[in-house]
Order: structure tokens, then C-alpha cells, then sequence
């Protein structure tokens, strides 16, 4: 029967050579000639013979049949289907039909995809009837190539009516968090989970909760939709309850960096790991709730656990992912076990392909400087330097288009930045300044170059080119904690007029990082020389507990 | 005789002598090739062999087999051996990696993810997605706008050669097998791609269950036990019965496979997923098994909150379901002429 179709639609091409015009044929035949051209291509897909369906179908688009609009798009649709799932590739179309200037497509996909994109807009004109699995079959085509800020423009595009008003914000969201675009997914949320719309979507309330948990000043925002979703998780829904709970600790942890108190900071930051040791227990199968309870301990200081942990983690996930060899190179020098953090890393370069070593090469540099080895450290950090470069070479456009990527790559300015400290601190001055040139090279306002700067001039007793150094570098950046730590020492060491400035500043430091011990030993060194000496034996006490357990990398870059 | 099918002889019979006795012979009319690719018994003999709790070290001989049968470079005879990806692949990613060594396993992936370096020549595939204001073979726009913006999107990352396998790269590697096997996956036999769908629950690690949508859902959905699936269950039959028994028997049962799920890895399983869901077969079996794998990945999306894994399964799901149920749905552009009540909700 295939072949009588084909031979009846070869006739009437021959005889209407430039295709058939309206009003010289009557309705009879043109209903065949629409029901064959329609029916040839689903006769040869049911045969099974992939080439020769898919050149019926072009066929059937690319000639004129003068088809009326439902029927060129029911055609429209099977091809875009068949494309998309039948899993042969259809080959280029022919070149008597490309027109100059014009798309044309190249493989199965973006064929499919323009044939959707058509019949959405057709759809949206009123020409023809609203099919909803159009837009599944276009959202999954869209989702699978990873341009889902096309997808939210057709989604915006859709008449009004035909999706409720929350389902379109919420699928909106979805596409624009997709793509990147976490600020207007919020938005659209938020106005999906208004009192007077649905608030109790559970999706839309777990989404939130998420894009909020990764900025310090919307987690409190987070910490509402978190409770929420787990007040929604019920009956269907339970399994999503471990979800709901994990994102609230995410969240509390993440608001206790802003919070205002001690008190509150040291509240919420127990919140935060109650909750995630409930999530542990809705899904203990889950290693990313694991992961992100050994980071909480081990920003709290409680090694031991943060190394149980993470070392089910590692266990868990194979040592496939970077972020925990990460994590447990710096527990373990924070317990100061610096020889076996080395054979740790040693163990993660093994494991871990060339583009990914950067991080890992950086703490194995400031592994060998806790032990003291510098000119290995100096060593490594060239080797990182050549690897960046490379890196830089060889990854041209193409590298910024994966999403999921976690941000572990290490950029050459901080080497020649982590350069430059390490000859500040063996006092190779010229070299510390030709590494910090360049640095400035590459980036010409960073308050750590600054800093690093102003640290180089103190040491060679240059005091006032090294306060203006760090006024600047806090200029830049007000939130610079290692620059007021420097400010308030090199103003303590200036003289008793200046302590009540230096008081200021260290408090400053230590209310942006509680953890940082230089703030708490100078602050301590402020309150001696005032008198205050209880207030300087606390300090000196805070200042050498967390000597006792200090990470050779702040792990403030997990949280 | 052909090249190929002395080949394909000299293959069978090493294969016959690793897997014991086969006590069938090759059908003089059908080729060796076609009849170990679609042989029912030869494909769970090896099958059974690979599943084998200690299979896949370096000395396996089955192993061994499968990566010179690959790298015959005989196009039919690679076609077996990326029949069984699936299971390898499957069990591959979800074994403890870094205590046993998978050497045999580790060689078929690299030879198969050489294979396709070497033939894409590293580079990466694009898709550039159109833009309707600019014409195109299927319509025309009345102004033409010149200037030209490339959409262009990533569909997989440029290939770099690797000699081993490291553990973050494992998920790439098997990633791109996958993409092999997907460009094959037309003449793939339906119990490959049954397996496949059966490998994708287990690493979803999640029950999806809750999705089904029928009567039978309320007797065993509510009160959702953390429970499992079935780990070395794999084989359980996937019709509702099925189901019903998994979770009743195997509560307490240790969940195994459940694998970190990137998206170089998810997203060439969502393409075969889609293939098995709503491409040209007659097999139920495959469609409902493929519909099970589409609601494990979707309750593994949302316990990941990802978004794009979120659009991407919930589509399929949703498209699943209009497949296998033929009522229309009702069209929210027509109006219900009901002036009764007048409102209309947007």
C-alpha cells in the first residue's frame, strides 16, 4: 500500500509541477491528495523502513500540497516525533530545498525542535487547535539541550488560558533556575506562593527553598519555605519531607553567617545541624545530606565528626566527586594531621583527571607550607600555574556552557595571589612583588592583592604605604576580613591612641569571621595593653583553640 | 564466507567455550552476526555471567571476550558487544568502585569511549537551536531580519583520550558509551533496552511509586515507607503485582546502586529513556517497565531539586501517561458555553 500512495503522489507532482494552486482543483481530489501524503510517511514508519518515512515526511512539508492547516500540522507533529524518538538520524535535507540564508536544520533534535517551535506558534495564532503534549514533547526537547531561556520565552508566549496562572509562573521558575537565572525564578515563586494563589505547592515551595539557601541574606526567606514544605509533605508527598527538612538546615546554616549576634549565630548554627541530622535520618541513602552535615561540623570545629562524615561520603560516592577529597584534606589538617591530609591528596590526584587537580594542587601547596617545606610548596605552585595556563588555552568558548559544574576550577590570579604570600612570607620581596604585578594583571581591583601588598610593606617596615595599602584594599571590598584584622594590628602596634581604633576594627573582623584567630590573638593584645586583662586571657584562649584546629583553607568556601 | 561472519564464527565459538556448552547452533540462513545479537539465550546466558557478584576483575574471561569481540572493529560484531552496555555500564557505576577493582569493565567502557573519541574526533556536539525570526526550510518570515545569533547549545562536551579511568570521570565515561549506544539504539533488541530501563531504577534510588496514577495506588502508597528497591532484585517483574510484592518483601533490605546522577550522565539517559517510552515498539513490556524508570528518575529530580532533571522527567512522565491513555484531554481554549456560571478562571 506504500507504494501505491507513493505512486499516486508521484503522479500529481508531475502533473502540478509547481505545486497545486487554490482554486483548479476540486475538493475530491484534494482531500486524497491530502489523506495520501498524510498517510505515506505512517505507512513506511509502521514498515519499519526509517529512510524512506522520513523522506515521505519531507516531502510532504517541503512540496506544496496546498494542505489545509490541520492537516500540514498533524504532519508537522508526527515528524517532530519521529525525529525525536525514533533514534535513526534523518539525514540533511536536500539541497534543492535549502534557501539561501535561511535555517537550516543539521540534525534530528534541532530539526525537531523547529518543527515544534512552528506548531507552538501556530498554536498561539489561533491556526490551529492547542495540543498540550506539543509543549511536553518541547519542553523535554528543550530541557535535554540545556536552553531552557527559549523554553521560558515560548512558555511566556502561550495565551493566556490556557495554563493557570501558577502553573505557568511555576514552570517559568523551573526554566529560568534551569538556565541560571535564580533571581527571576525567586520572583516568579514568590508570586506562585502568595497567600492568595497556591502556597502550598510543593515544588514551587522546595525550589525556593533551595535557590534561597545558597545566599546568606535570602536564607531567612528559605527558612519560611522550607518549614512550609514540610508542613505540605503529607500522605503522596511524604517522601519528600527528608527534602524539606534537609533544605531548612542548608538554609539556617547559611543565615547564621549574617546574624547579627553571637547568640543567634551560635543558635542557629545548632538549628542548622539538628535539622540536617533529621534529614540523615529520612534519607540515609541520600550522600549529599551527609556531605553537607560534615561541612556544618567542620565549620563548628567538630573535627571528629565532620571526618565521620565525610568519609562516608567518599565511601558512598565512589570518590567520583571532587568536593569531598576536598573536604577531607582540610578536616584532617585541621586536626593537624598533616602527613596523612598529604597521602590524602595523593590518593585524590590519583583519582581525579588533569582539569580537575587545580584545587587539589593548591592545598597540597599549602600542605607542604604547614610543614614547612616551602620550596616544595614554590614547586607545586608552578606546576598549578602551568596546569591553569593550559587550562586557559585549551578550553576556549565551549567551557562556560555546563551548568552543573561546581565552581572548583582555580583562576591564575589566585596562584600568582597565593604566590605572592608565600614569598611575602619567606621575605623574597622582589619575587612577592613580581608575582603580585601580575596578579594585577590579570585582575586590577581585588582588596586580597591589596592586602597582600600592604602585608609586604609591614614586614619591610614601611608602615605608612602599608596602611594606605589597606585602607584601599577595605575600600574595595568593606567585607575583607584579613584587611581590618591587618589594619587593627598594625594600628595596635602604633601606640596606646590608636587601641580604641584597633579595637573597632578587630571587632569588625571578627564579627564577618568568628573564626579567625589573628583577629581574636591582636584583639587579645588591644585588650592587654588597655588593662583589660580577663577580656585578653578570653581572647588569647579563643585565639589558641582555634590555632589547635585551624584548616590550611578556610572552609567557608563549602558553605 | 564473508569477513564478517568468519569473524563472527571465530567469535561464537571462544564464546562458547567461556560460557560452557551453548546447545544451539547457528541457523545457516540467518548470519552469526544477527543471530548473537538477537539470540535470547545466548543474551541471558551472558547476561547471568555479568550479574555474577564477582564479575568484571581484570581476569574475567567473559570480559575479555566482550572487549575483543569490541575491538574487532567489525561494525555488526561491536553491535553485540554495546548490546550489553546497560548491564556493564549498570554495574559498572553501581558497584563500590575503589574497593574492588572492575579492571574487566574498566577495559570494555574505555575501548567502547575510544571508539567514540576517535570517530567524533573529540569534538564536542552542538545543537543550535532555531529562532523563528529568522526563515527557515519550514516557514518563511515577511521581514528577514540579517543579523545572525547563534543559539548554540551543548549537547556533549569535546572528548579528550583516556588511558584509566578516574573516579570523577567515571560518570562522563559511561556517559558517552551511553551516547554510542543511543545512536545504535534503533537496531538494539528490546531486552537490551528492558535491561537499560531496569539499570536506570536502580541508580535513580528512588521508588516512584507514588506516581502511579490508579486505584491499586492507594493500598500501597500511603504511608510511604522509606523504602527501597529492591537492590538485587533487578530482574523483579515490573507489572503492578510486581511492585506490590517488592515493597512488601524486601523492606529492611540494604538499598544498593543508588549513583550520583550528573547530567553528563542523566542526560543520554533521558534519550534512551525517551526512545524506549514513546519510540516505534510494539513491546508492552518495555513500555511499562520504561514508565517505571521515568518515575523513578522524576522522584530522584525532585529529591535532588534539580531543576532541568525536574522539566526534563516530569515531561516525560506527563507524556508517558497521554501515550497510554486515550482520552483527550479537555481543550482549555474552548470555551464551555455554560451561562450559568459565567466565570472563567485564567
Amino acid at each position: 500500500s506504500a507504494q501505491e500512495c507513493k505512486t499516486v503522489l508521484d503522479a500529481v507532482e508531475k502533473i502540478f509541477q509547481y505545486g497545486i494552486p487554490d482554486d483548479v482543483v476540486d475538493n475530491k481530489l484534494q482531500d486524497t491528495v491530502s489523506k495520501a501524503v498524510e498517510l505515506l510517511p505512517e505507512l513506511w514508519k509502521q514498515d519499519g523502513c526509517h529512510q524512506e518515512a522520513m523522506s515521505a515526511y519531507r516531502r510532504a512539508l517541503l512540496s506544496q500540497w496546498n494542505l489545509d492547516n490541520e492537516c500540514s500540522a498533524r504532519i508537522q507533529k508526527g515528524f517532530a516525533l519521529y525525529l525525536l524518538y525514533n533514534g535513526v538520524e534523518a539525514g540533511p535535507p536536500s539541497l534543492s530545498v535549502q534557501v539561501e540564508g535561511s535555517y537550516v536544520p543539521k540534525n534530528n533534535l534541532e530539526e525537531a525542535i523547529l518543527l515544534l517551535m512552528i506548531l507552538l506558534r501556530k498554536c498561539c495564532l489561533g491556526r490551529i487547535n492547542w495540543d498540550p503534549s506539543i509543549m511536553e514533547h518541547f519542553t523535554f526537547a528543550l530541557s535535554l539541550c540545556g536552553k531552557t531561556s527559549i523554553l521560558a520565552r515560548q512558555l511566556e508566549e502561550v495565551l493566556p488560558g490556557i495554563f493557570h496562572r501558577c502553573d505557568r509562573w511555576n514552570a517559568l521558575a523551573l526554566s529560568y533556575s534551569a538556565a541560571g537565572q535564580n533571581k527571576v525564578a525567586l520572583n516568579l515563586l514568590r508570586k506562585s506562593l502568595h497567600k492568595h494563589e497556591k502556597p502550598d505547592d510543593l515544588i514551587a515551595l522546595l525550589l525556593s527553598a533551595k535557590i534561597c539557601s545558597e545566599d546568606p541574606l535570602l536564607a531567612f526567606e528559605g527558612v519560611g519555605y522550607a518549614r512550609r514544605a514540610i508542613a505540605n509533605a503529607e500522605g503522596k508527598d511524604g517522601h519528600l519531607k527528608g527534602v524539606g527538612v534537609r533544605l531548612l538546615g542548608l538554609c539556617l546554616g547559611k543565615q547564621a553567617k549574617v546574624a547579627s549576634s553571637d547568640l543567634e549565630r551560635s543558635y542557629l548554627q545548632s538549628e542548622a545541624l539538628k535539622y540536617l541530622n533529621e534529614a540523615m535520618a529520612f534519607e540515609q541513602d541520600n550522600p549529599d545530606v551527609v556531605f553537607e552535615l560534615g561541612v556544618q561540623y567542620a565549620a563548628h570545629r567538630n573535627s571528629n565528626a565532620a571526618l565521620r562524615c565525610v568519609k562516608q561520603f567518599i565511601d558512598a560516592t565512589g570518590g567520583s566527586m571532587l568536593k569531598g577529597w576536598r573536604l577531607l584534606v582540610l578536616v584532617l589538617s585541621a586536626q593537624q594531621r598533616y602527613s596523612e591530609a598529604k597521602v590524602v591528596t595523593d590518593a585524590a590526584l590519583d583519582e581525579t583527571s588533569k582539569w580537575e587537580q587545580g584545587p587539589l594542587l593548591r592545598l597540597k601547596a599549602k600542605l607542604k607550607i604547614s610543614q614547612s617545606l616551602p620550596m616544595d610548596a614554590v614547586e607545586t605552585y608552578r606546576f598549578l600555574l602551568a596546569l591553569v595556563q593550559a587550562q586557559r588555552k585549551s578550553f576556549g568558548p565551549h567551557r562556560s556552557n555546563i551548568l552543573q559544574v561546581e565552581d572548583d576550577k582555580v583562576s591564575e590570579f589566585e596562584v600568582w595571589q597565593g604566590l605572592a604570600n608565600l614569598y611575602s612570607s619567606l621575605s623574597y620581596w622582589r619575587d612577592a612583588e613580581i608575582c603580585l604585578e601580575k596578579a594585577r594583571a590579570l585582575k586590577q581591583y581585588s582588596s586580597s592583592a591589596l592586602h597582600t601588598e600592604g602585608v609586604t610593606f609591614q614586614e619591610r617596615e614601611r608602615y605608612r604605604e602599608a596602611l594606605v595599602a589597606y585602607c584601599e584594599s577595605m575600600m574595595m571590598d568593606p567585607n575583607h576580613a584579613p584587611s581590618k584584622v591587618s589594619m587593627g594590628a598594625l594600628l595596635w602596634r602604633s601606640g596606646s591612641k590608636a587601641l580604641p581604633v584597633a579595637r573597632s576594627f578587630l571587632s569588625d573582623a571578627l564579627r564577618l569571621e568568628p573564626t579567625s584567630r589573628s583577629a581574636w590573638y591582636y584583639l587579645g593584645m588591644v585588650h592587654r595593653d588597655d588593662g583589660r586583662i580577663v577580656d585578653a586571657a578570653d581572647c588569647f584562649q579563643a585565639a589558641s583553640m582555634l590555632e589547635e584546629s585551624d584548616p590550611v583553607e578556610s572552609f567557608s568556601s563549602f558553605l | 564466507m564473508s569477513v564478517s561472519d568468519t569473524k563472527a564464527q571465530s567469535a561464537f565459538q571462544s564464546l562458547s567455550n567461556i560460557l560452557g556448552s551453548i546447545p544451539l547452533t547457528v541457523n545457516s540462513s540467518e548470519s552469526p552476526v544477527s543471530f548473537l545479537l538477537n539470540n535470547s539465550e545466548i543474551a541471558k546466558q551472558i547476561s547471568v555471567h555479568l550479574k555474577q557478584p564477582n564479575s568484571g576483575a581484570g581476569d574475567d574471561d567473559l570480559c575479555r571476550w566482550l572487549y575483543n569481540t569490541f575491538q574487532s572493529s567489525d561494525p555488526g560484531l561491536q553491535l553485540v558487544v554495546l548490546r550489553f552496555l546497560p548491564i556493564i555500564g549498570g554495574l559498572y557505576l553501581s558497584r563500590d568502585n575503589l574497593r574492588k577493582s572492575l579492571a574487566g569493565f574498566e577495559a570494555i567502557l574505555l575501548a567502547i569511549y575510544a571508539y567514540e573519541t576517535t570517530s567524533r574526533k573529540g569534538q564536542p556536539i552542538t545543537v543550535n537551536v532555531p529562532d523563528l525570526s529568522h526563515p527557515s526550510l519550514y516557514h518563511e518570515v515577511p521581514i528577514t531580519n540579517t543579523a545572525t545569533e547563534l543559539n548554540l547549545a551543548i549537547l556533549s562536551q569535546s572528548l579528550e583520550p583516556h588511558g584509566t579511568i578516574r573516579s570523577t570521570k567515571r560518570a562522563r565515561i559511561v556517559g558517552v558509551a551511553l551516547e554510542l549506544y543511543y545512536s545504535k539504539i534503533a537496531v538494539m533488541p528490546v531486552s537490551s533496552k528492558i535491561d537499560f530501563c531496569e539499570f536506570c531504577i536502580i541508580w535513580a534510588g528512588q521508588d516512584g511509586d507514588m506516581f502511579i496514577e490508579n486505584e491499586d495506588n492507594e493500598e500501597k502508597g500511603n504511608g510511604v515507607e522509606v523504602s527501597d528497591d529492591g537492590s538485587g532484585d533487578a530482574d523483579a517483574s515490573t507489572s503492578e503485582d510486581g511492585v506490590t510484592k517488592k515493597n512488601d518483601g524486601k523492606q529492611s533490605e540494604e538499598k544498593e546502586g543508588r549513583i550520583p546522577l550528573p547530567w553528563e550522565l542523566l542526560q543520554p539517559v533521558l534519550r534512551i529513556l525517551s526512545h524506549c517510552l514513546l519510540g516505534p515498539t510494539k513491546s508492552k513490556e518495555l513500555q511499562e517497565v520504561a514508565q517505571a524508570a521515568c518515575r523513578s528518575l522524576y522522584a530522584r529530580a525532585l529529591h535532588d531539586v534539580d531543576p532541568q532533571a525536574i522539566l526534563a522527567t516530569s515531561s516525560l512522565l506527563k507524556l508517558g501517561k497521554m501515550a497510554m491513555d486515550s482520552t483527550p484531554n479537555p481543550d482549555p481554549t474552548e470555551m464551555n458555553c455554560d451561562f450559568m456560571n459565567p466565570v472563567i478562571s485564567l
